[in-house]
């Protein structure tokens, strides 16, 4: 055998690891999705379609979805906006410190979601430190509510995800040569104009790219929709661990994660689409 | 006071000085060549003048304006990357078009300039083409229409012809001298060619570790070398150690030579204003003389490259081929003309 043919050997620890940790219980989540819950409350056997007929009539569950396209959206517009000038900043510094500034860049990526949702509580709670800080300068007399609400998810999910945007903006820069902004300069373009028309058209597939990664995690999230929503924010994957734990309707818990994947799915394939056709 | 005058710029990075005390003046419709190695300084001094960096010292003045803080969008220089530097996400028309529409241009007249741009560069019909989907020769032509539709004060070319084939580089440089000469474009052109500096250009700066070593035309700078360094990078040339002999005569390969003596220099002669002819022809008083051995003749197409060997050294003598060559071991002399060579001091190193 010659080595290039040998070459896929090399993909079988990881196969094998995820056909045990991932395609095979995503089987059994498929299977759940058609059982149906006894009288008992106990799931029992069946193939029936009865719980995704239920699912989809229910108005919830579509309420759920426009949450969770909403937040999703949201977080990661405002992500985008501040990963961005961060992004091209790494990309263009000469700095010696710019491997250290890149690491602080995607430092929140190493602090536990938990964690870090009781550093935002901390913070944006009535007694945290933007509230204090503003009654002290006597801006307001009551506390603004920036969690446990849709507010502090967004914050929280915007934070959280800019890291891995970051990444992705970096890795997509790839096209963006300064020299072609020189080239605007010289042939008259102010520095704004030459942003407009070269660097910004150039960033298109870098920031499709970061886009499509930051809105996937907003959907997946859970940690911080529960723990920054306090309990009043509903999204597909809050929903998905409440069926699955506190009522135990694992085949409800099942369509709706099937539901949340394709869905994810369907937007990877639209993101990648635009960046491919950006790139060109 | 010149079209384009350079008046001590200065350029640091650090502790280390790129360019050191550059002047230059240039008038208007004059090509001027900036040659020299890698590192010399002659691209910063380029992207000095396009305001795409800024010098620590010294000034420059365009036509009688200062231009030295002037940003780079408000200088009109029309810049020609070594990379060609065009817009991969915009047609060949729309990136000859971009300096046009900076500029406020009316569609119609950025549509005419266009074609006339593509027309002076033979590229007519390519204008909904990707960059990407041209050749690099038709890359280059583009990135000279763009920078010239704009009719810039100035046009600066860097390293532009490097990245071409050897046929290719031939074909555009009589086609981009054609093209300077027809719009009586003030050009300065950054090169480390001396082909190209030398064929392009009315003029020639050579630098070197940031200054200039000597401006002159092709003729000065080849035949009478300021320094040194001048005659060792421009063209080839024979380096022959000078010695004394016991009257403190100068000598190389012990053998006298008509020059003042010299501590420490060498005597720079080019192949090609030596000639072989036999030991025992005579010589009048304003020729040199050597005599050694031939090692051996290279054939080279348009000359023979005659390599002899002296007490002490080699040397190369150039032969308009056809003429016979002298049989290898045979002993020959070498005759110049006095006036054909130049003493330079050794470097201290």
């Amino acid at each position: 055998m010659t080595a290039s043919r040998r070459l896929p050997l090399l993909l079988i620890p990881a196969t094998l690891f995820l056909l045990a940790i991932y395609v095979l219980p995503s089987l059994g989540l498929f299977r759940n999705a058609f059982n149906e819950v006894g009288p008992t409350g106990a799931m029992v056997e069946a193939w029936s379609l009865e719980t995704w007929r239920a699912t989809f009539h229910d108005s919830f569950t579509f309420e759920l979805t426009l949450n969770s396209l909403w937040l999703s959206a949201v977080s990661t517009l405002i992500a985008l906006c501040m990963a961005y000038p961060v992004s091209l900043f790494l990309f263009r510094t000469d700095s010696r410190f710019r491997g250290l500034l890149a690491v602080v860049a995607i430092m929140p990526m190493l602090v536990s979601g938990v964690v870090r949702v009781f550093g935002w509580l901390a913070i944006l709670g009535d007694r945290g430190l933007v509230n204090t800080t503003l009654q002290s300068l006597g801006l307001i007399s009551t506390p603004l509510k920036l969690v446990f609400n849709w507010t502090g998810v967004t914050i929280g999910l915007a934070e959280s995800i800019m890291p891995y945007m970051i990444l992705a903006l970096l890795a997509g820069f790839g096209r963006l040569d300064r020299t072609l902004e020189e080239a605007a300069r010289s042939l008259g373009a102010s520095p704004f104009r030459t942003f407009r028309r070269v660097t910004l058209p150039l960033s298109l597939p870098a920031i499709a790219l970061a886009a499509g990664l930051g809105f996937v995690l907003s959907m997946s999230a859970y940690i911080t929709p529960k723990l920054l929503g306090g309990g009043r924010v509903f999204v597909l994957a809050t929903e998905i661990f409440e069926q699955a734990t506190t009522n135990t309707n694992w085949p409800v818990a099942a369509v709706l994660a099937i539901y949340t994947l394709v869905l994810l799915l369907a937007l990877l394939v639209v993101s990648n689409l635009v960046a491919r056709r950006l790139q060109r | 006071m010149s079209y384009l005058e350079l008046a001590g710029l200065q350029k640091r990075y650090g502790n280390s000085v790129a360019v050191d005390d550059v002047s230059l003046s240039v008038e208007q419709g004059e090509a001027v060549a900036l040659l020299g190695p890698s590192g010399c300084g002659k691209t910063t001094t380029l992207r000095m003048l396009a305001g795409l960096i800024e010098p620590n010292h010294g000034t420059m003045t365009l036509d009688g304006n200062e231009i030295t803080r002037l940003p780079a969008h408000k200088r009109n220089m029309g810049y020609v990357f070594q990379s060609y530097a065009l817009f991969p996400h915009l047609s060949v028309g729309r990136n000859i078009a971009f300096g046009l529409e900076e500029r406020g241009a009316s569609r119609s007249e950025t549509e005419k300039r266009v074609q006339e741009g593509l027309a002076l560069v033979r590229l007519s019909g390519l204008e909904q083409r990707r960059p990407k989907e041209l050749s690099g020769g038709q890359q280059q032509r583009v990135a000279l229409a763009r920078a010239l539709v704009i009719q810039p004060s100035v046009l600066l070319l860097d390293e532009s012809l490097s990245n071409l084939d050897a046929k290719l580089r031939d074909a555009m440089r009589h086609e981009i001298r054609s093209i300077q000469r027809t719009l009586g474009i003030t050009t300065l052109f950054v090169t480390h060619d001396q082909v190209e500096a030398l064929t392009m250009c009315d003029r020639i700066a050579v630098m070197h570790r940031g200054r200039i070593a000597q401006i002159g035309s092709a003729e000065d700078i080849y035949d009478r070398p300021a320094t040194r360094f001048v005659a060792e990078f421009v063209g080839r040339a024979n380096v022959l150690p000078l010695a004394r002999d016991a009257q403190g005569r100068a000598t190389v390969w012990e053998q006298l030579v008509p020059v003042e003596s010299a501590e420490n220099a060498d005597l720079f002669v080019r192949p090609q204003r030596m000639r072989i002819v036999p030991v025992s022809e005579p010589i009048s008083g304003d020729t040199a003389r050597l005599t050694g051995r031939v090692l051996r003749s290279v054939f080279v197409g348009d000359h023979v490259e005659v390599l002899v060997e002296g007490a002490g050294g080699q040397l190369t003598v150039e032969m308009p081929s056809g003429s016979a060559a002298p049989a290898e071991g045979s002993e020959v002399a070498i005759v110049w003309p006095r006036g054909e060579s130049r003493v330079f001091a050794r470097e201290a190193s």
